[in-house]
């Protein structure tokens, strides 16, 4: 199922092999993050409904907005990671990293190995915890210079970025990349 | 790690020579420039010293620095040898730290002086004591400013030797900067109208690969700046052919002359663009002109002024249509004098593998397009300029001025088969015959698109209308505006229409645009990556867009496939990758002589899929 065996013209390389997922807690991370945000929208509404609880010409009732902004945002918090997480998919393939994203709007990219001017693997706190790293490539182009593929364990992310460097190295055409 | 082509800060493109020398701010090269200086006899210790005095503001730097350019730097000893014709007769002053030039320091204060006048503006308004501060202001600012000008130009230097560019800086934090010569990609020499008055221009370098200007040199004599051009011309010519291309008399630009354009013909280029700058001169006119004084003047011509609003009263329509009139006379007239001031005197030469323009009337501007970072063919028109045949050809290009957003005019007015010629002499390619259309599903989601948007206008403002507005027959005037809904309709269809696609072998041909109409031309070699992308309404109606990112395209109007049938765009997608994967691979075949190992099955990355269950 592997086999991308690419014709004189057409690559297949978008029905080439099955894609990876990714690690299952980056929807935890997610969470978290998304959580942090309803929160520091939660206490502004609960500041407003506080302030207002005895004023006369209250036009909410006492609760309801901070009630609202709570109740949605624990269901995005909770009902769009999963959303985003079964939206992504990768593949790092012989000549290229495939990846596909996007609950809004969908995105499939082919970053051919040889465009990719470097790669990094980054970390913030909350990825830390759960030992997860991200894989950032960068290419020469403007629109989308940059690809990330979130939510990989870390030391996948870092063979990952090893297996692209050795590609690049071992690239025999010494051109300009631009 | 030693990333394989990278530099954490710097730009990364790998060296060719592979000496290691990234182009971008090397703190200190005077190791590196020492063995020149032993070929100018005249004063080989004041470089050495200046130098050793920035050594050590940066000594973190020196570890490395030496080591990468030292032998480098002594094989470079021959060359700068043997050909003293050149380097000691027009250049051996250039080789020692060199300031810029003393008229600069004029130009500076003339230039600080705007900003002077804001400070003072209140007391110009109203000379009282009240206003005091203002003048206390500009005393402490011309103490700062003065001295810091003077600071500067004293502070700065640069220095040409046959290895690189020295260019030290900065009165508060040194900065020494070396750019490598070899790295240079264009030298540019701009002489807006003040400097050229003065005989001065501004020279700034580019290498390849950095999105920035690397360095500038503002001011120096316009007669320096072209002797910098011709030695680091001959300095880069040195290295590869002979001197037979040590070009160029006084800035003369050799090569085949491609495109110019005669005064008529800028005139003419003029009169189909529009320009709105008139709005902003006529806004920075009341701005520099007292408003008490010009409310008097109206208040004294009140007779007339009533006599003209009666007019407009009576006829409204005549008013309106009188005042777009104007709006359209204004904007034609400032397109013919933009157009004038930029391309006045346009010349485009080949010279080589690089092209060379001139053009301008009070700044006149001067630059090299080497042909190889030319990433993408755009042809541009308007519907007026197509009507009769105008097109304008433009390249997009990396690392190169950025103020043209990385698109570069390279001839501004002429006819289709003029600029498809000239592209061809860019670089070659083949017109394809027939370009397919995007799925007409996109007419109805256009629509939808500025229907709602036209709402998303009309709505609120019809709701908040006053009562003792203009109602034509009853109703709030914005809801008149539905009666757009047709023109909304017809729009979607133009929008259709002009757009189609092609993709052949040598690349991706797109045309697109109502009233900016592009043609872009991206050849497969610079495909850098391939995108679908489907939003929500796009995948309910089975589309998608394709789009190929090009390195430098422009962030708006960049060229992409809007709405083509979901398969047909993945197809595409494929076709276009597979057409880049076979390009590459028959070039590695081509320089090493055999297929790409490194996709052998074994060799292949692979992942390992026990851990990510």
């Amino acid at each position: 199922m592997e086999t991308s065996s690419s014709g004189p013209d057409r690559s297949e390389v978008l029905t080439g092999d099955a894609l990876h997922p990714l690690d299952t807690s980056i929807t935890s991370i997610w969470t978290i993050k998304l959580l942090g945000l309803a929160v520091l929208l939660f206490l502004p509404a609960l500041f407003y409904d506080l302030t207002h609880m005895f004023a006369p010409d209250a036009w909410l009732p006492f609760g309801v907005l901070s009630g609202t902004v709570l109740g949605l945002g624990l269901l995005y918090g909770i009902a769009w990671p999963r959303l985003r997480y079964r939206s992504w998919g990768f593949a790092l393939r012989p000549e290229e990293l495939y990846v596909e994203h996007g609950v809004i709007t969908n995105v499939r990219t082919v970053v051919p190995l040889r465009r990719i001017q470097h790669v990094d693997v980054s970390q913030d706190l909350i990825e830390r915890e759960y030992a997860l790293g991200r894989l950032v490539v960068h290419t020469a182009g403007s629109r989308s210079s940059d690809v990330v593929v979130p939510g990989l364990p870390l030391a996948e992310a870092e063979r990952i970025r090893d297996e692209v460097k050795r590609f690049i190295l071992e690239d025999p055409l010494t051109e300009d990349p631009v | 790690m030693p990333s394989p082509s990278t530099h954490s800060e710097s730009e990364s493109v790998p060296s060719p020579q592979g000496d290691g020398t990234p182009a971008s701010s090397q703190e200190d090269a005077a190791t590196a420039s020492s063995p020149e200086e032993g070929a100018v006899p005249s004063s080989p210790e004041e470089p050495s010293t200046s130098g050793e005095g920035e050594q050590g503001n940066s000594e973190e730097a020196r570890g490395d620095v030496p080591s990468a350019s030292d032998p480098s730097a002594s094989t470079e000893k021959e060359p700068s040898a043997d050909a003293p014709g050149v380097s000691s007769a027009t250049l051996g002053d250039v080789q020692e730290p060199q300031r810029l030039h003393p008229l600069t320091l004029l130009l500076r204060v003339g230039q600080s002086l705007p900003a002077l006048f804001v400070i003072l503006l209140p007391t110009l308004q109203n000379p009282s004591s009240e206003n005091v501060f203002s003048v206390v202001f500009s005393l402490l600012y011309g103490l700062v400013a003065l001295p810091a000008i003077v600071l500067q130009y004293l502070r700065f230097s640069y220095r040409i030797t046959p290895k690189q560019i020295v260019i030290q800086k900065g009165v508060l934090k040194r900065q020494n900067r070396s750019i490598p010569i070899e790295r240079i990609q264009n030298i540019q020499i701009e002489e807006n109208l003040v400097a050229r008055l003065l005989g001065l221009a501004k020279v700034t370098i580019e290498t390849a690969g950095s999105s920035a200007t690397e360095g500038s040199l503002e001011y120096v004599s316009t007669s320096d700046a072209h002797d910098i051009r011709r030695a680091v011309r001959s300095f880069q010519h040195r290295g590869a052919a002979d001197a037979d291309e040590a070009d160029g008399d006084e800035g003369e630009p050799t090569g085949e002359e491609l495109f110019s354009m005669a005064l008529p013909h800028v005139l003419l280029s003029g009169a189909f663009r529009f320009s709105l700058l008139y709005i902003a001169l006529v806004f920075s006119a009341f701005q520099l002109v007292d408003p008490e004084l010009i409310v008097q003047r109206v208040l004294r011509s009140q007779g007339r002024i009533d006599q003209i609003t009666e007019a407009m009263a009576a006829h409204p329509g005549l008013s309106i249509l009188a005042s777009i009139i104007a709006a359209g006379v204004l904007g034609w007239i400032s397109g013919i004098l933009i157009h004038l001031a930029r391309y006045y005197n346009f010349h485009l030469w080949l010279d080589g593998d690089k092209l060379r323009k001139r053009h301008g009337l009070f700044t006149v501007t001067e630059g090299t397009i080497p042909l190889k970072k030319v990433q993408t063919l755009i042809l541009r028109t308007n519907p007026l300029m197509r009507a009769f045949g105008w097109y304008e050809l433009e390249v997009q290009t990396v690392g190169m001025n950025v103020d043209e957003q990385g698109h570069r005019v390279v001839a501004p007015f002429a006819q289709y088969g003029d600029v498809l010629s000239l592209a061809r002499r860019i670089r070659s390619f083949e017109l394809p015959d027939a370009f397919g259309n995007v799925s007409p599903i996109t007419i109805r989601r256009r629509f939808a698109r500025y229907s709602m948007a036209l709402a998303a206008v009309l709505v609120p403002s019809a709701y908040f209308w006053p009562t003792d507005w203009w109602m034509p027959g009853g109703l709030a005037l914005p809801w008149w505006g539905f009666t757009l809904i047709p023109f909304v309709l017809g729009w979607a269809v133009l929008q259709y229409r002009n757009h189609d696609y092609a993709v052949r072998d040598d690349g991706l041909y797109i045309r697109r645009g109502v009233l900016a109409h592009y043609l872009w031309i991206i050849p497969t070699e610079k495909h850098h990556v391939f995108h679908t992308t489907a939003t929500i309404f796009q995948r309910r109606l089975d589309l998608k867009t394709l789009f190929v990112d090009t390195a430098g395209a422009a962030t708006f109007a960049y060229p992409e496939v809007i709405d083509l049938p979901a398969d047909e765009a993945e197809e595409q997608l494929d076709r276009l990758y597979g057409r880049f994967q076979t390009l590459y691979r028959a070039r590695i075949e081509a320089a090493t002589g055999a297929p790409d190992t490194r996709l052998d099955e074994e060799e292949r990355p692979q992942l390992s899929v026990a851990e990510d269950s």
